[in-house]
């Protein structure tokens, strides 16, 4: 089965180690991007893509307060990816039954 | 019977586990062999063209699979060919992170054939990780839910 992709996802935003931890120190508090970047050895800049990443595929939201921009976390996204193990299961639990059923044809016809 | 068919999740990897009621010689036929494979792959309602199986380590299956209107190419290459007993190869379908590789395994048990598929997913901890976060927010409002619901039996 080939899955369908879009630029920017879930499984994508998680894919990377980084946006890992952003994503887990974001379920904490909520924190603007100058405090996310002070836990990490990177740019300013890169962490904001990262940011940015996260936001753009839902997993967070960015809220102006002054002239602060607050990321929170949304972590009921992540959701998609215990559904998509779920739609996996699924998916071979029928191409088994395919399978089997298909293994009981042939065997019938050769008797 | 019940015990052999199951699925289970290892971190990145998932298990499925299947008892077929056939001899591993044509379980193994039909998991190899275009005109077979295109009897039952792929969802219901699809079918199958095969433009190139050749399953041998480091060769591939290339195959169509046609549904919902569109066609779907995909690509097996196949890493490890044990006959009639393992089959190991990668799937590369859209992008590099939806890769993954299956492993296939076919025993002989109470002259019926074993099934046990292992699918391994390149992103490593994802699942895992996000199953105990996802696990741990249900967990907090079931937590929350019954603590209600004591509230109020208290309350009544």
């Amino acid at each position: 089965m080939r899955i369908m992709t879009q630029t920017r996802d879930i499984f994508q935003a998680i894919a990377d180690p980084t946006r890992r931890q952003i994503i887990g120190m974001l379920a904490r508090k909520p924190l603007n991007v100058n405090a996310i970047a002070k836990e990490f050895d990177i740019t300013r800049q890169a962490v904001s893509l990262h940011v940015q990443f996260l936001n753009d595929c839902g997993l967070i939201v960015i809220k102006q307060q002054g002239r602060e921009r607050y990321c929170e976390a949304r972590l009921a996204k992540l959701k998609q990816v215990t559904d998509w193990v779920e739609q996996y299961r699924k998916y071979w639990d029928k191409q088994f039954d395919s399978l089997e059923g298909y293994l009981a044809k042939i065997q019938k016809k050769k008797k | 019977m019940e015990k052999y068919n199951s699925f289970r999740q290892e971190d990145n990897v998932l298990i499925h586990t299947r008892l077929l009621d056939a001899p591993r010689e044509l379980v193994w036929e039909v998991w190899t062999n275009p005109e077979h494979i295109k009897e039952w792959w792929g969802p219901d309602g699809f079918s199958l063209t095969t433009k190139a199986m050749n399953v041998e380590p480091g060769k591939t299956w290339e195959f169509i699979m046609h549904g919902w209107g569109k066609d779907w190419d995909n690509k097996v290459e196949y890493t490890e060919v044990i006959k009639p007993s393992l089959i190991s190869y990668k799937h590369s379908g859209a992008g590099a992170d939806y890769n993954f590789s299956v492993t296939i395994t076919f025993e002989e048990v109470e002259g019926k054939t074993l099934l046990t598929m292992k699918s391994v997913f390149k992103s490593k901890e994802i699942i895992d990780e996000l199953n105990k976060k996802v696990n741990a927010i249900e967990g907090g409002k079931q937590t929350l839910n019954r603590l209600e619901n004591y509230l109020k039996r208290l309350n009544t």
